[in-house]
């Protein structure tokens, strides 16, 4: 086992090349760590993706298709459609929030990236970092576990009581996930604001910090300070259900309403653990493949990030408008959430502004970055009506308002994640991933998510409800799923094309020098193209004037300095 | 079993027709409704969201195409903001948002106004959620389960189920909602609305229907196995054909207990 | 459970005092007395609306509308001015629990109105059963005793909140259950409380309840109390919300884990740094 004494780790595997498993399994290399939770996160949305298909198969007629007993591993038949459809929804749900999206973006990407990028060694402390990466493997066993035990848990992943307590399934699998899931988290998020707090390269000030760092260090001050309340809440789920307590039963003087207002005072501001990471990707991606500086860093970083971290704590009603809040509540959270859109718009401005007078090289990572775009310009906008009490009273709890988050959070972030894992693919293998088989994948991919869920943008308007494996109700809908459900074989076929093309690159993809898209950033220019133990060759510091997007000087001419 | 299921339903949909009663337009209070309300501010806030969806997308769009890399060396040229140019680009945009924003939450807060003021004159349904069926209980007395789906093909010529929810026409309806066991919610699709219905608590919604028509209720907040079975009808009739339906029903339950009586003694 | 015990126990006084020797001759078959008539079943009634256009006759024999005791919330006591037993008894228990509610004040915040469900009551039984009510003058302005004009109205506006009553013939009285009714500013059924399990916190507590969270701005801190508190059906009184306090409590967790990790950090590298500088000294 590696021993960290001051931070850097001693020994992290003789050597980079030659695979021991002994060496990943005892890592505590921010690199490996990194890499080991991309693996976990990708195959949490795998299985979370099988789920998808298993809904969307039911939902195409009007009825029953039988086929969704065997998507949840109930071979035998016994699960009743509803408990089954119930069961993949719930792990689809749960498995894409809770085990992809965020380990995905906060623990591989901050993982991979925050050390090199800000020029240190490792990161505070290596050891915790290892146990939080193998408490996030134990919270995907825990999870995964939920397909062999009978009676799998179906209280969908936000878990509200009365449901979750009366329910005969297994609440308590949801609960453990998230204790560890959220154990994991906190550990990661202590971990990293030292690190970004104390050991940045000498000389990086705050405003010369890369965009990803800093979306890095907000999203984990809003998992350090509100995941705690979440586990509390879901701790005292677990106690009513299996202690007999009663703190959300209102017979015996329980609140139904506090567990949802506990539970969405985390979970919306989870949103922005997904979306700033996500975002911080995109303006990586665009500010290296547009050669351009970040339009308006400042305000991006103080008005766009820090103005989101500001806001997030106090727009969370906005999931409950339906729920039976106060009215003036429901009224005041209108307006603090359609405000939003001032930090978004922000950030926005600043991504656009960022293409302006740039020299584009589209990558495939630049290509997602691209159709990101779109993504978060639907995604954003129909979030508008939603942010508008009098309009949620109609959409919320439609298929709009599951399209509305599969555009700005599911795809949005998980196009992020692919833009990241093919722009950063040689720093990781020394192999670029570029090619027809990767554009073929990004197509068909695209093409795929957008049948997918207009669709349901359009009967959601019309009142198709969420979570409904039968909709009988409203037999005029089923064409829409139809196509709906075509576009989700699609997506499924461009993602096991780009995991195809992913496993092909890493073993015998072209071989690429340095820095192959002649970034600014010190992960590329400081390091060799995998960054070995201690990930720079000598200890890194940086002028001034450094900034990770200084391709042209401060007139627009090209900077020609080193 | 799938295309049975919609033939049903696609023929109860056809068979749904109504014979407006002369001089009915007259009774129908002139005031504003939830559903017509949502209906107004849903197309301006279309329009808002494509105006905005438009200038950046194309904007975005443009950008993409026009700023393509001239040759693999070249760098962008975009130039550092000076600090006044920095301000007037946070400030005039922050400025713009917030105006859009204010200008939405000023309809949206007027609408709601009209959503959550219940109008004089109301006549109200309690309805008592349970896992999976809504049971309504009208003012006389009147009880009906949303899972009774026999249709009754006699009533004034519309098929008209048991579970249906009859509603006057010209009447604005208010639910008093509460829930026996979890949470559910009370989705009037075609008429724009949702509230959830909880134990312990005591919500409330209501609507009115202009013109007789059918739509549908449904349960839209998890609540189990047979979440998506927890559904009825909404008819709305006019207020004489509403009439008849009333006393045909309280007539069945005074005919039911008497029935069940009956049989007691007779045990 | 305990609540119906103790209603019956309060019917039984109402029963024993007027009659005296004879209750010793009469025990009523425990399968006549219904216990389920002794109270209201508050989740089929809650939130019904009375009707504010019915004409009550107050004591002075004016006739008001039921609407002008609206408007805020607004206690009400459902009663008859011929019984000696139970009805003054949950009167009385009324005016002590008001004299220890404190944050909010009566006839500002909130009234009170005894109502007979007795249509045989008049002015005069009504002055005469006020009259024994002691300590009801502090609330001459807020408290109002009333009849109902129309027997008509009494039996729908009782329907409507499922208040039932009948008279007994043997023991010559109305059983009834004795309870405080809590309405909303419009008039809609919010709680219910029986004084034999509620005290003046909870009175307090149904009265900011009573209003639907329509607060003023300066009142904030009885929003927030209110927010802390939450009915207990079974119980009947209100308890603690311990999930916001375990919360709020959690939001510190975080915080504070943060400030102890850079601190740990802190000294560590001080000391390593204090390690080299020695190391080199001693070189």
């Amino acid at each position: 086992m590696t021993v960290a004494t001051d931070g850097i780790p001693e020994d992290t595997g003789s050597s980079h090349g030659g695979f021991k498993l002994k060496e990943w399994i005892f890592t505590t290399d921010h690199k490996r760590i990194g890499i080991m939770y991309l693996i976990g996160s990708i195959a949490a949305l795998l299985v979370a993706g099988l789920m998808a298909m298993g809904i969307r198969i039911e939902q195409t007629y009007v009825g029953e298709s039988g086929l969704i007993q065997y998507f949840v591993g109930d071979f035998a038949g016994n699960m009743t459609t509803g408990d089954a459809y119930n069961a993949a929804l719930y792990f689809h749900g749960a498995a894409m929030i809770l085990a992809f999206l965020i380990p995905g973006l906060t623990g591989f990407a901050a993982n991979y990236l925050v050390p090199l990028m800000i020029g240190a060694p490792d990161v505070a402390f290596p050891r915790i970092n290892a146990l939080s990466l193998w408490l996030f493997w134990m919270g995907i066993l825990v999870a995964l576990l939920s397909f062999i035990i009978p009676d799998a848990p179906d209280i969908m992943w936000t878990g509200y009581p009365p449901y979750s307590i009366t329910t005969s399934t297994n609440t308590a699998f949801y609960v453990f996930t998230v204790h560890l899931l959220g154990f994991a988290s906190i550990l990661g998020a202590v971990n990293f604001l030292v690190t970004i707090i104390y050991m940045r390269a000498p000389g990086m000030g705050w405003n010369q910090m890369n965009m990803f760092v800093w979306t890095t260090f907000a999203a984990f001050i809003i998992q350090l300070i509100f995941v705690p309340v979440l586990a509390a809440a879901v701790t005292l789920l677990l106690l009513d259900k299996y202690a007999g307590t009663n703190f959300y039963n209102p017979d015996a003087g329980g609140d139904v309403l506090l567990y949802q207002n506990l539970f969405w005072f985390y979970s919306h501001p989870a949103v922005y653990v997904i979306f700033l990471p996500a975002m911080g990707i995109m303006y990586e991606v665009i500010a290296t493949m547009a050669k351009n500086r970040i339009f308006n860093y400042k305000v991006a970083v103080w008005g766009g990030i820090i103005g989101i971290l500001v806001i997030t704590g106090e727009v969370w009603v906005h999931h409950l408008y339906i729920a039976g809040m106060p009215n003036w509540i429901r009224i005041g959270q209108m307006i603090t959430t359609l405000m939003i859109s001032v930090p978004v718009g922000l950030m926005v401005i600043s991504w656009w502004g960022t293409l302006y007078k740039g020299s584009i090289t589209y990558s495939t990572a630049m290509k997602y970055a691209s159709a990101n775009m779109f993504l978060v310009l639907v995604g954003g906008l129909t979030g508008i009506p939603l942010a508008m009490t009098s309009m949620t009273v109609h959409l919320s709890e439609t298929s709009f308002i599951h399209a509305h988050f599969h555009f700005i959070m599911a795809l949005f972030a998980t196009f992020s994640m692919f833009a990241a894992v093919y722009h950063w693919f040689p720093k990781m293998t020394g192999r670029s991933a570029e090619g027809k088989l990767a554009d073929a994948a990004f197509y068909v991919t695209f093409l795929g998510t957008q049948l997918t869920f207009w669709p349901l943008f359009i009967i959601g308007i019309e009142g198709m409800p969420r979570r409904y494996w039968n909709y009988e109700m409203f037999p005029q809908f089923e064409p829409y799923h139809m196509v709906a459900t075509i576009g989700s074989f699609i997506i499924a076929f461009g993602a096991a094309l780009m995991i195809l093309n992913w496993i092909k690159a890493a073993i015998n993809g072209p071989k690429v020098g340095a820095n192959p898209w002649k970034s600014r950033s010190l992960e590329w220019t400081h390091t060799d193209i995998i960054a070995g133990p201690g990930n720079f060759p000598k200890p890194v510091t940086v002028s001034e004037d450094w900034t990770p997007y200084d391709y042209a000087n401060a007139d627009g001419t090209p900077n020609t300095s080193n | 079993m799938k295309h049975k299921a919609h033939r049903f339903f696609a023929s109860m949909l056809v068979a749904a027709f109504f014979a407006s009663t002369p001089g009915m337009a007259a009774e129908i209070p002139n005031i504003p409704t939830p559903t017509e309300g949502w209906n107004t501010v849903w197309h301006e806030v279309l329009i808002d969201l494509w105006v905005i969806g438009i200038l950046f997308g194309s904007l975005g769009a443009y950008f993409l195409v026009k700023y393509r890399a001239k040759d693999p060396d070249a760098v962008g040229s975009g130039k550092k903001l000076d600090f006044r140019q920095a301000l007037a680009w946070c400030l005039i945009p922050c400025a713009l948002f917030l105006a859009d924003d204010f200008m939405l939450a000023a309809k949206g807060w007027t609408l709601w106004n009209t959503q959550r003021t219940i109008p004089a004159g109301s006549m109200e349904i309690k309805v008592t959620a349970s896992q999976w069926n809504f049971t309504y209980e009208y003012p006389n007395g009147v009880e009906i389960s949303s899972t009774d789906r026999d249709t009754d093909k006699n009533l004034f010529g519309t098929e008209i189920m048991d579970g249906d929810l009859v509603i006057p026409v010209g009447k604005p309806i208010v639910m008093r909602m509460i829930s026996s066991d979890v949470i559910h919610s009370f989705g009037l699709t075609d008429y724009r609305l949702k509230e959830d219905i909880m134990p312990g608590r005591v919500t409330y919604i209501w609507f009115m229907a202009r013109k007789p028509n059918i739509s549908q209720v449904v349960c839209v907040e998890f609540c189990g196995t047979n979440h998506s079975g927890m559904y009825n009808r909404v008819v709305a009739v006019s207020k004489a054909n509403y009439d008849t339906w009333l006393a045909k029903k309280k007539q069945e339950a005074t005919l039911r207990r008497r029935t069940y009586a009956a049989n007691i003694i007779k045990r | 459970m305990r609540a119906l015990t103790v209603l019956l126990g309060l019917v039984l006084i109402c029963a024993l005092l007027p009659v005296g020797a004879q209750a010793q001759y009469y025990k009523p078959p425990e399968s006549d007395l219904d216990p389920s008539i002794m109270v209201i079943d508050e989740k089929k009634f809650l939130g019904a609306k009375l009707d504010g256009n019915v004409p009550l006759i107050t004591k002075d024999g004016k006739e008001v509308p039921l609407s002008s005791f609206l408007g805020q919330p607004l206690i009400l006591v459902l009663a008859y001015y011929t019984c000696d037993g139970s009805c003054s008894v949950i009167n009385h228990e009324l005016i002590k629990m008001l004299d220890d509610v404190k944050r909010v004040q009566h006839g500002k915040d909130y009234r009170i109105l005894t109502l007979s469900f007795d249509n045989h009551d008049n002015l005069k039984t009504t002055g005469a059963f006020r009259r024994k009510l002691e300590g009801i003058e502090k609330y001459k302005d807020s408290w109002t005793l009333a009849t109902f004009k129309n027997e008509a109205d009494l039996k729908a506006q009782t329907a409507k909140i499922g208040f039932k009553f009948f008279w007994s013939p043997q023991d010559r009285l109305f059983l009834h259950p004795g309870a405080f009714l809590f309405f909303s500013p419009e008039g809609r059924l919010i709680r219910i409380l029986y004084p034999s399990q509620a005290d003046a916190g909870d009175v307090d507590l149904a009265l900011l309840d009573a209003r639907q969270g329509q607060f003023r701005p300066q009142e904030i801190i009885n929003f927030a109390i209110s927010l802390c508190y939450s009915y207990n059906y079974q119980d009947g009184k209100y308890t603690l919300s311990i999930p916001i306090f375990v919360g709020f409590g959690a939001l510190g967790i975080g915080i504070t884990t943060l400030f102890s990790s850079l601190y740990i950090y802190r000294r560590r590298q001080q000391k390593i740094l204090k390690g080299e500088i020695d190391e080199a000294q001693s070189a």
